[in-house]
């Protein structure tokens, strides 16, 4: 009997080495040592990513609690720390071309890498820098525009419209690069004839950032008299923030994503996102419609509601290959990131509509240049997505644009 | 082996038993009179029709111990408070929960005016056309239509202009509106001719009606139009259903005309059904449309049009409603 079921049994034991159970379970087993790997692998790669992060945006939150903790700088400290005395004690503005702002903004310039110094110095640098005047510096803004117009060409290129996107196009999307999409006649329908703006058309424009770093700056007047005012995602400007933002809008972004989470896609109601862009009064809408498939829909969705309220407020969307060659060109000069902030696009979109470009609330440091914590918005403190976008650098690049000449970033309190 | 192989073939042949067994139990072998039967029954009828009191109170009654009408003809806050499972009642296991997004849009209490005194049921049938039945239909106290019925200038004179509930079948605003994804303006602007009637659609029925349902309501509130939106009740249209399914009209769903009908015949003193004629001939065996706007046929098992017909004849017959078939008597004494 047992001779019978061990003969019998045989066959089948040696068939199930590669039976079902066994593989069943060689792939369990694989699949967890993969899991398991992975884990291990990313866990670790997640720690160093957040390390740098800190270090790169708030290591410094320890030595910032107050100006105490200056005591361990480099060499260079007791020069920098006795001109920092003379200029408070000046009490004034110096001269654009004095020698004294010209060294400091040699100091500045000398930082050639956010990683180079510590985020303090930096700032430090930046606040002495504030007692100079600045002033528009010709050859660098025609420089810098030129180079921009080369690249990215806005007057023409930073909407799609009917000249520059025809009927019949298949529009490729900024991210999504299998995704690719036909203009129909629909679609053509819902595009300006034109750009509606020309190059240098505007003399001052402002660029409104949300940063936390505008709270209290009293900026808004400054503000709305600037010609041509920008602002990023929709940001609430009524009475409790508009004398710090300002009230006026010629121009506003809205993030699809914004329009996903708060007003459901636009499926179900309306009005009531209606009702929000009545803030800005004639303010026109930008939307980046092509940066990938799951925008469109929603973006089209926003033109659509404004036609069927008989609002005369212009809807644009971004031109997929404008944003792509903005992208690449920040990419040289620094500004590596998934994708770029609104906020630079509107800077890099200001830059040649306008002659001189202000920017207000750029300023992606956890605190103020003194040292102040400040929130991520002035209206909420709702911390992105990290990875995602490369804030710090962005203002970096600033820094060193209104260093030499070409933008004026505004951090202070206006007077 | 051999017994699972069997066992299997055992579990086919069960579920063919089942399958045959399901359909004859939805196209039963037994059949209606022919469609030139029925219209010959017509003919011989005539125009002589007498109102029937006991069988309008006997079917007002039947109708409120089954479906009550009154209460749980549309989803209201009363009969449905947050909470409250609304099982579909065009789908076979499928529930939607009230919940805070759902409930501010029911209705408080049944807005009618209750008790209605003459009803008239509008359906859309192509018997319509040249009727000449706008001003009978205009002059009743409560006017239902069925399904966004055009009511333009040419169709006026024979469909009227005025109405109170009108019915609206997601599947239209699919198809018309485009889902209401995209521009509201159209459907909007054209539910301006209903004036400030009820729309009455069955957002609970089937799984893909519920969305366009629920964004016909926000578009006509985005706009602060002054239509009121109605749900139907799942539950009521199911009771409904089963009545007139005891009462032999197997289909798999009803017309809409004839939830119409079943409510008009529950909340009214006097009902009158223009418009219902599922057939391709007329009474003077003239070909008729199929809709009295365009001729574009249903889809072919779903509603059991002739036994319908058959059923509201038998209503007519016994005078407890009215059935306006043909050309209605002018005011001028034509006929």
């Amino acid at each position: 009997m047992l001779r019978r079921r061990m003969g019998y049994t045989d066959p089948s034991s040696g068939k199930d080495i590669l039976g079902n159970r066994s593989l069943c379970f060689i792939f369990i087993c694989a699949f967890g040592l993969v899991t398991l790997l992975q884990q291990i692998l990313y866990g670790k790669n997640y720690i160093k990513s957040a390390q740098q992060f800190s270090r790169l945006k708030g290591d410094e939150t320890g030595n910032w609690t107050g100006p105490v903790n200056f005591s361990d700088d480099g060499s260079l400290k007791p020069a920098r720390n006795g001109r920092k005395r003379y200029l408070e004690n000046y009490d004034g503005s110096y001269e654009y071309n004095s020698t004294a702002c010209r060294e400091l903004r040699q100091e500045i310039m000398d930082v050639k890498v956010l990683t180079m110094v510590k985020t303090s110095e930096l700032f430090e640098r930046w606040r002495n820098l504030q007692v100079c005047r600045w002033e528009q510096s010709k050859e660098e803004t025609s420089n810098f525009k030129m180079s921009l117009s080369r690249c990215c060409n806005a007057p023409a290129f930073l909407f799609t419209t009917k000249r520059n996107t025809p009927a019949g196009t298949k529009l490729r999307y900024e991210v999504d690069t299998s995704g690719i999409l036909p203009i129909t006649t629909e679609v053509f329908k819902m595009f300006p004839d034109d750009m509606p703006y020309s190059k240098s058309q505007y003399k001052k424009c402002a660029v409104i950032g949300n940063g936390g770093i505008i709270k209290n700056s009293k900026c808004g007047k400054e503000i709305d008299s600037a010609d041509f005012v920008f602002r990023c995602n929709i940001p609430p400007i009524n009475e409790k923030y508009s004398t710090d933002v300002g009230t006026k809008t010629d121009l506003v972004t809205i993030n699809p994503s914004i329009i996903t989470e708060r007003f459901q896609k636009l499926e179900k109601w309306r009005r009531p996102f209606y009702e929000v862009l009545q803030n800005y009064e004639n303010s026109s809408v930008v939307l980046p419609a092509f940066y990938n498939t799951r925008n469109t829909d929603v973006s089209f969705r926003v033109k659509y509601m404004l036609d069927d309220f008989d609002s005369q407020r212009g809807v644009f969307f971004f031109h997929p290959q404008y944003l792509l060659n903005v992208q690449r060109f920040w990419a040289v000069q620094g500004v590596r990131a998934k994708r770029l902030s609104s906020g630079l696009m509107l800077v890099t979109a200001a830059l040649e509509m306008c002659e001189e470009v202000h920017l207000y609330g750029f300023w992606a440091f956890p605190m103020n240049p003194s040292g102040i914590f400040i929130t991520h918005h002035y209206y909420d403190n709702v911390k992105p997505r990290p990875g995602f976008h490369a804030m710090p650098h962005e203002i970096f690049n600033f820094i060193h644009m209104h260093t030499r000449g070409i933008i004026n970033v505004h951090t202070g309190p206006c007077t | 082996m051999l017994v699972r192989c069997y066992r299997g073939k055992l579990s086919v042949w069960a579920a063919l038993c089942v399958l045959v067994l399901c359909w004859f139990y939805i196209f039963p072998g037994y059949r209606l009179p022919r469609d030139k039967e029925i219209v010959e029954e017509v003919l011989r009828h005539g125009e002589a029709w007498q109102k029937n009191q006991s069988g309008i109170d006997l079917y007002r009654k039947l109708l409120t111990e089954c479906c009550d009408p009154r209460r749980m003809f549309a989803v209201t806050k009363e009969n449905s408070p947050i909470g409250k499972v609304l099982w579909y009642d065009g789908e076979f296991y499928h529930s939607h929960t009230v919940n805070n997004e759902t409930y501010p849009l029911f209705v408080q209490d049944n807005p009618l005016q209750l008790p209605l005194k003459k009803c008239a049921v509008v359906g859309n049938g192509g018997i319509l056309r040249h009727s000449k039945c706008g001003r009978d239909i205009d002059q009743a106290d409560f006017i239902m239509r069925c399904n966004l019925p055009p009511l333009s200038k040419e169709y006026v004179e024979d469909v009227g202009t005025r109405s109170h509930l009108v019915t609206a079948n997601p599947s239209i605003i699919e198809k018309r509106f485009q889902n209401l994804l995209w521009s509201r303006k159209a459907f909007v602007d054209s539910m301006k001719v209903y004036g400030s009637s009820y729309i009455y659609m069955p957002a609970f029925s089937m799984k893909p009606g519920t969305d366009p349902s629920l964004r016909a309501y926000y578009a006509l509130a985005d706009t602060s139009s002054n239509l009121t939106m109605l749900f139907a009740n799942p539950e009521f249209l199911r009771t409904v259903g089963k009545f007139w399914k005891a009462r032999g009209v197997h289909a798999r769903r009803l017309s809409t005309g004839l939830f119409l009908v079943s409510l008009a015949l529950g909340l009214c003193e006097e009902v009158t059904a223009y418009g219902f004629w599922p057939f391709s001939v007329g009474l003077d065996e003239q070909p008729v449309s199929h809709h009295y706007y365009d001729n574009i046929l249903p889809y072919k098992w779903f509603h059991a049009m002739p036994e319908e017909f058959v059923q509201l004849w038998h209503l007519h017959k016994s005078g407890t409603l009215r059935m306006r078939v043909g050309h209605c008597p002018g005011q001028e004494g034509g006929r």
